[in-house]
């Protein structure tokens, strides 16, 4: 249910960056999620669609990029990708990793006229 | 016409979040963020909490609810400071709502404050509240794929409470499941198993959470 309130916070955000720019109509809206936020796409679209009701921003399209997890270990300074919540190193085994990619959740960009 | 904007959605949040870490830390004030499932039984562990550290430590409480003060009208026999929030049907806390009753604390005469977040393992795990750490909750009669299905509270939490241990002989949890999914998670992360409510493991606890005190 989180999603809702993502939706608002991302409304707010694409309204004031759009009003700056001087658009009239957003298109589209860029976002890339982290693939560890455990936000349901289906469920964030339908909160946004409702959020931006009544706004330039009505009609937009949204696109959703998702970013794989990775982590770093570090005690042996390699990095891989995330399977299945193993967070243990491939290489040394340590299970000192920092997550640097998973976590996203960003508006990258809007598009419009 | 592309604008680019590059900035994380949940920037307000956030920033609200590192204003109130900051203001705990110059005040000394350790906040800890009690996440779980509703009745995994955050607030049996408040009330023993309480009665054991509260001649010791000077505790503070935050209760988050969806409704109703019920949580708070159970701490109040401890007589410390207490404020409810009521996110009216929202799923989490978040930093603002917390921003605004802080001020309702006495900061300098306050060593630890317990945030009884909303029962709900996903959404409060995504909205740092300015919490010193997470303390994730889960009970046995939940099942024991909790580690597995919400990993992300997992590996964000500083310490986890398994409760209702008690009810271990009447329910399929499998403990070597529960733990082996935690260790893949969060293999260093403490585990206490305890029983609220016939007080088995609790000692470990609070010997663990006194320390978190005196260590800061």
């Amino acid at each position: 249910m989180h999603e809702i309130r993502i939706a608002e916070d991302l409304t707010a955000i694409v309204l004031e960056a759009a009003e700056k720019g001087n658009l009239s109509k957003v298109t589209r809206v860029n976002v890339s999620f982290g693939q560890l936020i455990q936000i349901v796409p289906d469920i964030f679209e339908f909160a946004f669609r409702e959020t931006v009701r009544n706004t330039i921003a009505e009609d937009t399209e949204v696109t959703i990029e998702i970013v794989p997890a990775r982590v770093k270990c570090l005690n042996c300074g390699s990095e891989f990708r995330l399977v299945e919540f193993q967070f243990a190193c491939h290489k040394c085994g340590s299970t000192d990793l920092q997550i640097i990619n998973g976590k996203e959740l960003f508006v990258k960009s809007i598009e419009g006229e | 016409m592309e604008i680019k904007i590059m900035k994380n959605i949940l920037d307000r949040n956030q920033n609200m979040a590192d204003e109130i870490r900051d203001i705990l830390t110059g005040k000394n004030v350790i906040m800890v963020n009690i996440i779980s499932s509703p009745g995994a039984g955050k607030t049996t562990l408040l009330e023993r909490t309480c009665e054991r550290l509260v001649n010791k430590y000077r505790l503070g409480v935050i209760e988050g609810d969806v409704t109703t003060d019920r949580d708070a009208q159970r701490l109040k026999k401890y007589n410390i400071p207490i404020v409810v929030i009521n996110t009216e049907g929202g799923c989490h806390l978040d930093s603002h709502s917390i921003s605004k009753v802080l001020h309702l604390f006495d900061l300098e005469n306050l060593d630890m404050l317990f945030v009884e977040n909303v029962g709900n393992l996903i959404c409060p795990t995504q909205f740092d509240l300015g919490e010193t750490f997470k303390l994730a909750v889960v009970s046995t009669t939940e099942g024991d794929d909790k580690p597995a299905k919400y990993p992300m509270l997992f590996r964000e939490a500083r310490a986890v409470l398994l409760n209702k241990t008690d009810l271990l002989p009447y329910t399929n949890f499998n403990i070597e499941n529960f733990r082996s999914d935690l260790n893949i998670l969060n293999a260093t992360i403490p585990l206490f198993e305890v029983s609220c409510t016939r007080g088995d493991g609790l000692e470990v606890w609070f010997r663990w959470i006194s320390e978190q005190i005196r260590n800061n």
